[in-house]
C-alpha cells in the first residue's frame, strides 16, 4: 500500500515537472538563440502594447482583444465570438505543455498583432510573466 | 327529400352501432395526424414533428387497410365498394331525388374512401422516401439515394394537393348527405351510432382493439416528444442526435481553435485546395501552417469535401455553387444565402451570434455536420 501510494506520487511529481520543463526548455532554447535573461515585467508590457489595425490605424490590437483583460477569465476570438479557455496556467492546466502549440501561436498570433514575428527576447518575457498567472 | 326509404323514417328512433371503436379511433386520430402534418410542412424547424404525425398516418392507415378486411361489417373494404354503375346511379339518384339511405357508406362515399386510402398510401410511401433520401433518416435511409428522395418531394407535393382536394370532396358529400338523409354523419363517426335500417347488421365495438391503438399512438408521442420535456435553457432538446460526421483531431484543432471546425462536407474540394494555397492570408490571418501540417489537413478535407457528402446540408450547397465558382466562405453559397434570406438582422448583432460564420449559435449539431432541420433555435 505504502508502496502503491508512494508510486503515485511519483508519478505526480513527474507529470508536474514535465509541465515545467516544457516551460523551461522552450526558455533554454531562445536563450540558446542570444536571449535572455527574461523578465515577467517585460513581458507583462509587452503583453498590454497596443499595435495599430494594419487595414484601419484607428483601431488597435493588443493580446487581450482576444484574450480578454482577465488572464484567468475565458477569452473571445474578437472576429469570429469563439471561446478561447484561460491563459493563465493557475486554472488552466493544459496551458505550456506542448511545444508545438506554443510555437504555433506565437507565430501565428504575432503575426497577426505585430505584423511580424515575436523575437525569442520577447517570448521568453511573455512566457515568464504569463507562467506566474 | 324525405321521399327516399321510408325505413329509415320509421326506424329512426331506434339508433344501432354501425362504426365500431377502432374505425373511429382510426378517423379521428388520422384526421388529426393530417392536420399536424398539414400545419409543421414547409418549416424546415418542425421537421421532426411533421415526420412524427407522418408516421402516425403511415401506421393508422396500415391498420386500417388490414382493418377493412378482419373488421366488423360496415368498416370492412366489401362493404363499401361498389361497382362504377352503381356509383353513377346514386349519384345521379342524389341529384333526382329519391336516392337509397345506406346505413354504412353510400356508393358515392365508398369510392372516395377508396381514392382517400390510395393517395395517402402514395403520400406516406414517398414521405418515408423523401425522409431517407434527403433527411437520411428513417427506415429507407439507406436505401434511397438523395437524388430519388430529391424527386419524391414532388410526388409527396402532389400527393398531398390531390388528398387534400379529396378531403374536401369527402368533407362536402358528408354534409350533403347529412341533409339529404337528415343524419347527423358527423356525430355518427363520433359515437358510432346511426338510426338502424330494416336490413342492420349488429357490430360489435372492439373496445379493447379501439384502446390499443389510441394507447400505442398516445405512447409512441410521449416517447417522440419526450425530449422537449426535459430540455433546459442550457441543454436544449436537440431532436436529430446524429453520430457526428467524420473528424480529424489535427483538423479540429488546427481550424477549430479560432472559429467553429466547419465541416470539410459544407464545401467541394476546390474551395478547400484554394483555401490551403492561401493559408498564409487566411481572411487576413496568416495560419503558418508548416507542410506536414497542411498535407495532412488536405488529405482529410478532400476526402470529406462536399461532394463526398451524405447530409442534406452538403448535397445543397454542392448544388447551389455554379461550376466556374470557388467559394472559400459557406456564407456565400448561393444555398446558404437563400436559406438564411428570411433570418432578422437583429440575430446576427447579437452578442450570442456575431458573425455568420457562428453556426453554432442557432445549429444546436453544427459541431456534428449534420445541419438537421429540426435542430435549429433562433437565440432568445
Amino acid at each position: 500500500m505504502v508502496k502503491r501510494l508512494a508510486g503515485l506520487l511519483f508519478l505526480a511529481c513527474a507529470a508536474a515537472s514535465v509541465n515545467a520543463s516544457t516551460l523551461d526548455d522552450m526558455l533554454k532554447k531562445y536563450q540558446s538563440e542570444g536571449a535572455g535573461p527574461f523578465s515577467a515585467a517585460s513581458g507583462e508590457k509587452f503583453w498590454h502594447t497596443d499595435h495599430p489595425d494594419p487595414k484601419d490605424p484607428a483601431k488597435i490590437r493588443n493580446c487581450s482583444t482576444c484574450h480578454g483583460k482577465d488572464l484567468t477569465k475565458k477569452g473571445k476570438h474578437v472576429r469570429t465570438g469563439k471561446v478561447i479557455d484561460p491563459m493563465a496556467p493557475s486554472v488552466n492546466k493544459e496551458r505550456f505543455t506542448k511545444e508545438k502549440t506554443i510555437k504555433k501561436w506565437f507565430k501565428r498570433n504575432c503575426k497577426w498583432v505585430l505584423g511580424r514575428e515575436c523575437t525569442p527576447q520577447e517570448k521568453g518575457d511573455v512566457l515568464s510573466y504569463l507562467r506566474k498567472q | 327529400m324525405n321521399n327516399g326509404n321510408n325505413n329509415s323514417l320509421q326506424n329512426a328512433a331506434k339508433k344501432v352501432l354501425v362504426w365500431d371503436l377502432p374505425t373511429r379511433i382510426f378517423h379521428w386520430l388520422f384526421v388529426l395526424s393530417f392536420i399536424a402534418a398539414w400545419v409543421t410542412n414547409g418549416e424546415d424547424r418542425y421537421l421532426y414533428e411533421h415526420v412524427f404525425a407522418g408516421y402516425v398516418f403511415f401506421a393508422l392507415l396500415i391498420f386500417r387497410l388490414i382493418w377493412g378486411f378482419s373488421g366488423s361489417h360496415y368498416a370492412k373494404f366489401t362493404n363499401f365498394a361498389y361497382s362504377k354503375s352503381i356509383v353513377v346511379d346514386y349519384i345521379k339518384a342524389l341529384f333526382k331525388g329519391g336516392a337509397k339511405r345506406y346505413v354504412g357508406h353510400n356508393p358515392a362515399g365508398g369510392m372516395a374512401i377508396f381514392i382517400i386510402l390510395f393517395l395517402a398510401t402514395i403520400l406516406a410511401v414517398s414521405g418515408l422516401m423523401v425522409l431517407g433520401g434527403e433527411e437520411h433518416h428513417g427506415p429507407l435511409k439507406d436505401i434511397v439515394s438523395y437524388s430519388l428522395g430529391s424527386e419524391m418531394k414532388e410526388i409527396h407535393e402532389l400527393a398531398y394537393n390531390a388528398l387534400l382536394a379529396l378531403l374536401f370532396i369527402h368533407l362536402v358529400g358528408v354534409l350533403f348527405e347529412s341533409l339529404y338523409h337528415k343524419e347527423n354523419l358527423i356525430s355518427a363517426m363520433l359515437s358510432g351510432y346511426k338510426p338502424a335500417a330494416e336490413k342492420s347488421v349488429p357490430v360489435k365495438v372492439h373496445a379493447l382493439l379501439g384502446l390499443t391503438v389510441l394507447t400505442i399512438v398516445a405512447a409512441s408521442a410521449a416517447y417522440y416528444f419526450k425530449g422537449y420535456a426535459m430540455e433546459t435553457k442550457d441543454k436544449p432538446f436537440v431532436p436529430y442526435s446524429n453520430t457526428p460526421l467524420a473528424m480529424n483531431e489535427t483538423y479540429s484543432s488546427e481550424c477549430g481553435d479560432c472559429h467553429l471546425a466547419f465541416h470539410p462536407s459544407l464545401l467541394p474540394a476546390r474551395s478547400w485546395k484554394l483555401m490551403l494555397k492561401q493559408q498564409d492570408h487566411h481572411f487576413g490571418e496568416d495560419l503558418s501552417l508548416d507542410e506536414e501540417t497542411i498535407k495532412e489537413l488536405s488529405k482529410f478535407m478532400l476526402a470529406h469535401s462536399a461532394e463526398k457528402g451524405i447530409t442534406e446540408a452538403s448535397h445543397k450547397i454542392y448544388h447551389s455553387i455554379p461550376a466556374d465558382r470557388t467559394p472559400l466562405r459557406i456564407t456565400e453559397t448561393r444555398y446558404w444565402k437563400r436559406k438564411h434570406r428570411e433570418i432578422n438582422d437583429r440575430y446576427w448583432k447579437m452578442d450570442k451570434v456575431k458573425s455568420k460564420a457562428n453556426c453554432g449559435a442557432c445549429h444546436l449539431d453544427a459541431k456534428t455536420g449534420w445541419f438537421e432541420d429540426s435542430n435549429m433555435r433562433l437565440p432568445k
